[in-house]
């Protein structure tokens, strides 16, 4: 495995982003399994910004409503995520609160803060640790769909206990906006290029040296 | 020989025409993975696939989760878990979780036997490519790892309320969740498309 010094952009040639095969820019659709050819992904700042901003007002409703009701014997109890969170160490379980406060809280704020710097820190060529950055984003797109589990935890509760007056599991409407919170930032992270921040890296280095 | 490939992080030219049998490339400069090279992945990806089909259809034959208490008790199967939400008036919601956990698995479990039977036996099918396309599409769109987590942290909140017993089902799950993700994980991007290119231009 050799590293040439160049990169697909500075010779002319784009990398399909299904097949990997490189093909001149001038392409519109690869030659090898014939999807649209771009040389970066299309407009990929403005659909990524645009993304995270609807997510961020999808997880106000996420967290302020109730995504679970408890009716026991007729007493029904809401509960929000962190009300889940706070519920599940109260019985002991810190394991498991630990879980869902990682999953459902950690992981969707985290994740809209990254991809909120890393649109911010393409255009600025000052900031160095390109490879931190990307491997902040590779982690980022990881661990996106692992705020899924509040939704399937619901979704299980549900369809599990119903059992006639005694005890019923029903979903709240938070239930709604998390998943959108959770989809919103998956396809935010697909659109996102890091290939961006790296040009400008080449960009400045070619100008550097002329 | 020289074959290059330019990295999906960086975009750095990188040869990976000489890889050894099992050991991985990637990117010199920003460190994302490239290629890994095996030389019987298809055979294990059709393996796995099968495994998982089999398992797959165990688990959505038996019950999952059983819940008593009192004496009243309530069966849960993977099928009808998501139509719960249906009912409770979410549709959206319970289409979007049936998908994520049965339905996007089990097209691409069905898409990964079409290819990799047709690669491993040298065979031209007109499907190949879109087979492979829609693999690659899809395959950040199942969660099966997230809702055995899921499962898991659903049993310790309702283990204080009543007695939760795991069926068969549920195991048949796990089980297919690990052939599941290695299966995936076996069939590499580029050299899936190497290979389909060979058989193509092959005369």
């Amino acid at each position: 495995m050799n590293a040439n010094a160049s990169t697909a952009a500075a010779e002319g040639l784009a990398s399909c982003h299904v097949c990997c095969k490189l093909a001149p820019t001038t392409e519109h659709n690869c030659p090898r399994c014939g999807a649209a050819l771009h040389l970066r992904s299309s407009n990929s700042l403005q659909r990524t910004l645009a993304l995270l901003i609807t997510a961020s007002i999808l997880y106000i409703p996420a967290n302020l409503y109730p995504i679970m009701i408890t009716e026991a014997l007729g007493v029904a109890e809401f509960s929000t995520i962190l009300g889940g969170v706070v519920l599940l160490v109260k019985l002991g379980s810190i394991p498991v609160a630990a879980v869902i406060f990682i999953a459902s809280v950690m992981v969707p704020l985290s994740k809209l803060v990254a991809m909120f710097y890393l649109v911010w820190s393409v255009d600025r060529r000052h900031l160095g640790g390109h490879r931190q950055r990307t491997k902040m984003y590779l982690a980022a797109e990881f661990i996106g769909k692992w705020s899924m589990v509040d939704v399937f935890v619901v979704a299980i509760l549900v369809a599990l206990v119903h059992l006639g007056g005694l005890l019923v599991i029903s979903p709240g409407i938070a239930a709604y906006s998390f998943a959108g919170v959770v989809l919103v930032t998956m396809v935010a992270a697909e659109c996102f290029d890091p290939r961006l921040m790296w040009d400008r890296l080449d960009n400045n280095n070619d100008s550097s040296e002329a | 020989m020289s074959e290059l490939i330019a990295c999906h992080g960086c975009d750095l030219l990188v040869d990976v025409g000489d890889l050894e049998n099992g050991s991985r490339a990637s990117c010199p400069r920003c460190g994302h993975f490239l290629t890994r090279f095996q030389r019987d992945a298809m055979s294990r990806v059709l393996a796995y696939a099968i495994a998982a089909i089999i398992l797959l259809a165990l688990a959505c034959s038996f019950s999952f989760l059983s819940f008593s208490s009192s004496g009243l008790e309530s069966i849960m199967t993977l099928r009808a878990a998501p139509g719960s939400l249906w009912r409770y008036g979410m549709p959206e919601l319970a289409i979007m979780v049936a998908a994520f956990i049965i339905y996007i698995p089990a097209l691409l479990l069905l898409l990964l036997v079409s290819i990799s039977i047709p690669l491993l036996f040298g065979l031209r099918a007109p499907w190949l490519r879109f087979a492979t396309r829609s693999v690659f599409t899809l395959q950040n769109w199942a969660m099966v790892e997230v809702f055995i987590i899921g499962v898991i942290v659903s049993l310790v909140k309702i283990a204080a309320m009543a007695t939760v017993v795991l069926g068969i089902s549920f195991w048949a799950y796990a089980a297919f969740s690990v052939c599941f993700t290695l299966a995936l994980v076996t069939l590499d991007r580029y050299q899936c498309w190497e290979m389909i290119e060979a058989l193509e231009t092959a005369q």
